[in-house]
């Protein structure tokens, strides 16, 4: 049966059509009373356009839903650290405007803390970027502990971490600042091996009225001063720090001329015998014959040269005229037992040329390389550091000396050090300061020594500046010591004399 | 030319449900009603409800149905008492809206559904499903 259709209606159908394929899904045709035939193709264009304009729908919220979550995750990637998942410099800077603001409406001042690891950059290099990647979280755990809610903890990069704190008192600041620190303080596991990496601190406390920039620039200020004062400590931001940070950036600046117009000199502090008195070695001591500021100590320069990357420059220049003035000394006194005692810091050990430098310098000198010494400090070396123990054997190797420095204000173990490829001891001064007048301290470091004793290592004492201290180290066995009560540092000719007075004394 | 919703019926609900003499379930939907998703859900729980746990052919009166709203349509997608189920229309609109109903739109009918214009053939089909009784 063939039905025809001259009511309008296919001409509304196609109609519909068109509105349907023009984007305009809401269209729809009412079938007639009549539901025949093409009242039902009317109903399945209307029911196949419901599916269609609500597929589109879903459609539009699915891909809207993935979009805004793009959108969070590109904000997260613009304000967020993608290793701690902490703020970024961006959004901390975001937040000290807010917290500026609020000051500016009745709360307190913000404070900001500005944080730098102390040994981050040995463990780093020791253990790898993936332990040193594992500190960082963890870092980042320990600080988000000790803050309050309405603080933001946040990575400025590398090893600096800052925390505002929003509308708090002087103290209160500082009570967290002490809490970081000694969060900071206990050892990181990594690899089950305990590394140690401390930090410095510098806080800067809002004043009403200053705008956002200064609150991270003096805090970074106040660290940079915390790092100059022995490290692990904290600093609030004064004025006057300014011109220390300035003076910091003109001796980095300075200090790679210093070595080429001849300014660097070393002095010698001889180590001794305790038993004889006799002088069986000396440290070599870098000193800075500034032009304007007169003699700089190794303290006033070697920071900045560690951070600034002339560590290595220095390093070799200390190394090349320390082994030069030895030659002239070995020549001198040819019979004498003789030992220079070098310093090298965490970063000069492993800098990969440093142990054919070291043969080199020895070998055009004629130097026998059991006459020179290297230390390392205790705090350079950390438990596991399979690089530097490498660097460390590289250099033994050679035949020279390599012995600990600072023992005592690190953590290492007397076990630890018995795997060290090292064969002498220098216990820190700290340990022998009240040696004389407390009897529990001169038992303590009785111990000690008899340990280091106890590990086929030779110990000697830093430090000695009395005479007391002298008798009483003596008496508990000790045999090689150095400090204030035998000689000061002294410059090379003056040495020389000591040398000379000593070779022309009878033995005894 | 768009349906406004003016037109539609104010009461979406099915018209009636019974279990007829032979054991078959009979729902009736008002002329011209427009199926909602209340309303089918209501008309699902209701032959669930009556049927006990026991599972019978069903005749699904639903001559003249304006529309099934999608959200409906998806309720009886659903597994239910019916074991079998007639859609009986009179028109080719009927047709259409009832395939739609349950038919090739996803998800698939859950139990053999098919549509018939004479009660008749209808009851036929759901007779020989007897036997998928308690299935």
């Amino acid at each position: 049966m063939t039905e025809t259709f001259d009511d309008g209606r296919l001409d509304q159908l196609v109609d519909l059509i068109v509105q349907l394929s023009s984007g305009d899904l809401s269209a729809r045709l009412e079938p007639s009373p009549a539901r025949d035939s093409l009242d039902a193709v009317i109903t399945g264009i209307n029911l196949l356009a419901e599916e269609l304009e609500l597929t589109m729908e879903e459609r539009i919220a699915e891909r809207t839903l993935v979009l805004e979550q793009a959108r969070i995750a590109l904000e997260r990637m613009a304000l967020y650290d993608p290793l701690t998942g902490l703020a970024n410099r961006t959004l901390l800077g975001d937040r000290i405007r807010q917290a500026n603001l609020g000051s500016e409406r009745g709360a307190r001042p913000p404070c900001v803390l500005v944080l730098d690891l102390d040994e981050f950059k040995t463990v780093n290099d020791g253990l790898g970027h993936s332990a040193g990647d594992r500190i960082l979280v963890d870092v980042a755990r320990r600080l988000t502990s000790v803050v309050r809610e309405t603080d933001t903890v946040a990575r400025l990069g590398g090893d600096e971490f800052a925390i505002l704190m929003p509308d708090i008192s002087e103290d209160d600041a500082l009570r967290v600042a002490e809490r970081a620190l000694k969060e900071l303080h206990s050892p990181f596991s990594v690899s089950d091996r305990a590394v140690w990496a401390g930090a410095s601190i510098g806080l800067c406390y809002g004043r009403p009225g200053q705008g956002t920039d200064y609150l991270l620039r003096d805090a970074d200020t106040a660290m940079y001063v915390a790092k100059a004062k022995g490290r692990g400590n904290i600093q609030a931001f004064k004025p006057e720090m300014h011109q220390m940070a300035s003076e910091r950036l003109r001796i980095a600046s300075e200090l790679g001329e210093a070595i080429d117009r001849g300014q660097l000199d070393l002095y010698y502090q001889p180590i001794v015998e305790l038993k004889s008195g006799r002088i069986v070695g000396a440290e070599a001591l870098v000193r800075w014959l500034h032009p304007e500021r007169g003699l700089l100590l190794p303290g006033d320069f070697i920071p900045v040269a560690e951070d600034s990357g002339h560590i290595i420059e220095l390093g070799r220049w200390v190394v090349s005229a320390a082994i030069a003035q030895l030659r002239v000394w070995e020549l001198e006194f040819p019979v004498t037992a003789f030992q220079l005692h070098v310093n090298l810091a965490p970063v000069e050990v492993r800098w990969p040329g440093m142990a054919e430098f070291i043969r080199d310098a020895l070998d055009r000198s004629g130097v026998q390389p059991h006459r020179l010494a290297l230390e390392i400090s205790e705090t350079g070396l950390m438990t596991g550091d399979v690089a530097g123990l490498a660097a460390l054997m590289t250099l033994k190797n050679l035949g020279v000396g390599v012995e600990i420095d600072d023992f005592g204000t690190g953590y290492s173990s007397i076990s630890y050090l018995r795997r060290l490829p090292i064969d002498t001891v220098k216990v820190d001064q700290s340990l022998i300061r009240d040696i004389a007048t407390d009897s529990q301290q001169a038992t303590f470091v009785s111990a000690i020594l008899r340990l280091i004793e106890s590990v086929g290592l030779r110990s000697v004492v830093e430090g000695i500046e009395t005479a007391a201290q002298r008798d009483q180290l003596r008496y508990l066995g000790c045999l090689y010591g150095q400090g204030f009560f035998f000689s000061e540092p002294v410059p090379a000719e003056l040495m020389t004399n000591l040398l000379a007075h000593q070779n022309s004394a009878p033995a005894g | 030319m768009n349906a406004s919703p003016e037109d539609a019926p104010s009461s979406s609900d099915y018209e009636s449900l019974v279990i007829d003499d032979e054991g078959m379930l009979i729902l009736v939907w008002p002329r011209g009603v427009t199926i909602t998703g209340p309303a089918a859900r209501h008309a699902m729980d209701e032959v669930n409800r009556i049927c006990g746990g026991t599972r019978r052919p069903m005749l699904v009166d639903m001559a003249t149905t304006k529309s099934v709203a999608r959200e409906a349509r998806v309720v009886f997608g659903e597994r239910c008492a019916a074991s079998r189920i007639a859609m009986l229309g009179r028109s080719p609109v009927d047709r259409v809206i009832a395939n739609f109903a349950l038919g090739r739109i996803p998800p698939r009918p859950p139990c053999p559904t098919k549509f018939f214009t004479d009660r008749d053939q209808a009851y036929a089909f759901l007779r020989e499903g007897m036997n998928d009784r308690n299935v």
